[in-house]
């Protein structure tokens, strides 16, 4: 007599997920082991596409290119350049694999990361995805770029910062995996601008005074009247023009904008209100001075991987007011470059200092 | 039949949030584009609602494409990371025939 047996997985995905970015490789294997089942019983798409990065053999981050020839289903596209492969004619191509070896080299020199993961993923990215596709977005396991529609925008490849930031969501996703909508999403959306920027001004070797803090600047059409797609130093000047308006970016909390959590809602604009977070970013770093990707970086990258899915503006200021402190000492200039500028967007970091650790 | 585009979310959220659905009206239209999006509008409404949508990814756009005709009014809906072929179609051939 046949029996049937249910199967229940005590351990949430979401957790299983996280441990698989454990230190402990004894850890890791075991929650592949368990998520493996779980997506063989219960054939779950989103499980399978959850654990991908860690199904891949890890590779140091090799980068693989594929063409979409303006097709939407990305198992169709044609890999038209892996790692050891030199440049191609197709320049969308060279730009989405130089703009990731950049990345890639900037998170391993600056951050001691390998990777998304943090262990060699492979890094995957389409090209010339769907028919005047105004985009590019990371989807759970690799980066997909739009050609634009010529009128309005152009090619995505053509900003580093656009490429570093998909590269950032994926990063984000395996350490802090923030939810993306409301606060949480608008500090995902923040991270991978700061991540963006910061890459750009490493390749350029900028100093954050220097800097444009722009985010997308060569996305637009030559006859389109906007700076960039978002401005970290300014939010809310990145475009003003008769086509769609005036950026709605806030610069302080006094300004969020409540959208619903729905797709038409940018998420509870998501995209929207990163701007205040991504305004504390740029004041920290003109606060500190030098490089961004120095001690206002590494402020952000140590608050981020301490962060968790349901973390809010108030908490990752916060958290980056404690950083500070472990990282630089209790009153530094840096501490206090990173209270003044969260004050500055109204948020008053409400964390006491610990003593001075040695 | 009116077709109407709506765009959401992705790198260029700020814009779409401003942006007017893109509208093709089949009156207006040759008579063989009119057939073939006529065909693609019934092959995405018989298609149905795809798998749940998974959760939403770093700037993956979503669409809705609103269909309006003699029967009423009926409301696609799709992601970038959740396409259903038919809808994918219908998508397509929306972005490359509605330019404002």
């Amino acid at each position: 007599m046949p029996t049937s047996h249910r199967i229940s997985c005590i351990t949430p995905p979401y957790i299983l997920t996280r441990l698989l970015d454990s230190d402990n490789e004894a850890i890791r294997q075991a929650a592949l082991d368990t998520l493996l089942a779980t997506a063989q019983l219960r054939g779950e798409r989103e499980v399978r596409g959850l654990i991908a990065g860690a199904l891949t053999a890890p590779g140091d981050g090799r980068r693989s290119i594929f063409d979409c020839d303006h097709g939407t289903f990305l198992p169709f596209a044609t890999l038209v350049r892996s790692e050891d492969d030199g440049p191609v004619t197709d320049q969308s191509v060279n730009r989405a694999f130089d703009g990731f070896g950049v990345t890639r080299t900037f998170y391993r020199d600056e951050f001691e990361r390998n990777s998304i993961d943090g262990r060699g993923m492979r890094l995957m990215g389409f090209v010339h995805r769907g028919s005047n596709y105004n985009n590019a977005f990371w989807d759970g396991q690799q980066m997909v770029f739009g050609d634009g529609d010529g009128q309005v925008f152009s090619d995505f490849t053509g900003s580093l910062d656009v490429i570093a930031h998909e590269l950032a969501h994926g990063v984000t996703e395996h350490t802090a995996n923030l939810e993306y909508h409301h606060q949480p999403g608008a500090l995902n959306e923040s991270m991978s601008d700061v991540a963006g920027s910061m890459v750009k001004q490493w390749q350029l070797q900028q100093t954050a005074d220097q800097a444009d803090w722009l985010i997308g600047a060569e996305v637009f059409t030559p006859h389109i009247e906007a700076d960039a797609l978002r401005s970290m130093k300014a939010p809310g000047t990145a475009f003003d023009n008769k086509l769609f308006g005036k950026d709605p970016q806030p610069d302080h909390m006094d300004r969020y904008v409540e959208l619903p959590d729905t797709p038409k809602g940018d998420h509870g604009g998501v995209h929207i209100n990163s701007g205040i977070p991504n305004k504390a970013f740029f004041l920290v770093a003109t606060g500190i001075g030098g490089n961004s990707w120095d001690a206002p970086g590494h402020i952000w990258y140590e608050s981020l991987k301490a962060s968790n899915p349901n973390t809010q503006f108030q908490d990752f200021a916060d958290t980056t007011y404690r950083k500070a402190d472990e990282l630089y000492g209790a009153d530094s200039p840096e501490q206090q470059a990173v209270k003044a500028a969260w004050a500055e967007v109204g948020i008053q970091v409400t964390t006491v200092p610990s003593r001075r650790r040695r | 039949m009116r077709v109407a585009l709506a765009t959401h979310g992705g790198q260029a959220a700020a814009i779409n949030l401003r942006l007017p659905p893109r509208v093709l009206d089949t009156e207006r239209l040759p008579p063989e584009a009119a057939r073939e999006l006529r065909g693609l509008v019934a092959a995405a409404s018989a298609e149905g609602a795809g798998p749940a949508a998974p959760a939403p990814a770093g700037d993956a756009m979503s669409y809705t494409i609103t269909v309006d005709d003699d029967a009423g009014t009926t409301t696609l809906t799709g992601s970038d990371t959740a396409l259903p072929p038919a809808f994918g179609a219908l998508l397509d051939w929306l972005q490359r025939h509605a330019t404002g």
